[in-house]
């Protein structure tokens, strides 16, 4: 598979299984929220498979941080039934992600 | 001279009684001063109608309810789920406590004494008592959990549901996701389960959680349905059937929803 198209898996998979953990963490009182923790664990062991299939320079790993963030800010304005404090805590869940999965770019100063 | 000895409280014309031994009366004696101390909090069960467990059973939990009783500050304690239902295909014991204001920390604090004290597996839920019962009423999973229940009070659930389109979106994301994503296949299970769970709410039918799972069956047979229960490799064409019946699932509780709202 081309390096784009496991781009594009990857970014697909880190957004829904982050929607799912910032759903638990903003929608707290809900009595599944763990359940939601979970579902997101199991998505990202999955984007983790598609992870390994390449090696990704610098070049990908700021492409990849632009579309995670352009898919899951998508995501997160459709779901509606998501408390809005979702939006306060996007950019530290996909700044976790990343660096979980070594995808961190270094800060430019 | 100290004598000691235990005795279980009865219930006397007036007031509730501890007997002295008679194999005790010359050391216990009319007049001798005496404390007592509670040691072990007898537990009473309270069975949702239809439920019967063997004797195994209600101990273990009769037990559990006693330990909770002297470890955690609870309104109401329930034994839930599979525990109840399966005779031995259970995977752990789910315990609800409702309490008057629960944090993640009071949930660990119970789990690691209760494994400590059993050493079982146990799952622990901690609920805010409004906050329980509003869910008994707008969530089907809530719901169909509590259609077989053990308390350790007597408690009606009361059967009035309502529909919350927010909630019910909530619980759809994940099925709404596998149209799209491939993961381990019990999250098919899992997720055909819920929507099963979801259109019975919605359609005002019974929860109960062996129906549901027959239902499933029905609707997926064996094989299939015995790999996704138990999370095994399934191949494609069974992927893109399971993906059909979850697309349908949907469209109808959508339709269900709408109506709902009309």
């Amino acid at each position: 598979m081309g390096k784009n198209k496991d781009m594009q898996e990857l970014t697909n998979l880190m957004t829904k299984a982050l929607r799912h953990k910032i759903g638990s963490i903003v929608n707290k009182n809900e009595f599944y929220a763990a359940k939601y923790a979970k579902d997101a664990e199991n998505i990202m062991k999955e984007a983790e498979k598609v992870l390994l299939r390449q090696n990704w320079n610098g070049y990908d790993k700021s492409h990849i941080k632009g579309q995670l963030r352009n898919k899951l800010k998508k995501e997160l304005e459709q779901k509606d039934f998501l408390d809005d404090k979702k939006f306060d805590i996007m950019d530290d869940e996909i700044g976790k992600a990343l660096k979980k999965f070594g995808l961190d770019t270094p800060t430019t100063l | 001279m100290l004598a000691k000895f235990r005795k279980k409280v009865s219930k006397g014309s007036r007031f509730n009684q501890i007997y002295v031994p008679k194999s005790m009366e010359n050391l216990v004696e009319v007049g001798d001063e005496v404390e007592v101390t509670l040691i072990r909090k007898h537990a009473e069960l309270h069975l949702s109608k239809g439920l019967k467990l063997p004797h195994f059973k209600k101990g273990l939990i009769r037990d559990i309810f006693s330990f909770l009783d002297g470890i955690a500050d609870a309104s109401f304690i329930f034994v839930v789920g599979s525990f109840l239902t399966e005779k031995i295909n259970y995977n752990d014991i789910d315990v609800v406590l409702i309490t008057s204001s629960p944090d993640g920390k009071f949930e660990e604090s119970v789990y690691n004494k209760i494994i400590e004290r059993f050493n079982l597996k146990f799952h622990i839920l901690a609920l805010e008592e409004k906050r329980f019962r509003h869910l008994l009423e707008i969530c089907p999973l809530t719901r169909a959990m509590l259609s077989n229940y053990v308390c350790n009070k007597p408690i009606a659930v009361a059967d009035r549901r309502s529909i919350e389109t927010k909630h019910i979106k909530f619980l759809l994301m994940m099925p709404y996701d596998l149209l799209e994503i491939k993961i381990n296949s019990r999250a098919f299970y899992d997720s055909l389960r819920r929507l099963i769970t979801i259109e019975r709410f919605l359609r005002n039918k019974s929860l109960d959680m062996p129906e549901i799972n027959e239902e499933l069956e029905i609707l997926v047979n064996a094989p299939l349905h015995d790999k996704i229960k138990r999370n095994e490799e399934i191949e494609d064409n069974s992927i893109k059937f399971l993906r059909k019946l979850i697309r349908a699932k949907l469209e109808l509780i959508e339709g269900l929803i709408k109506d709902g709202k009309k």
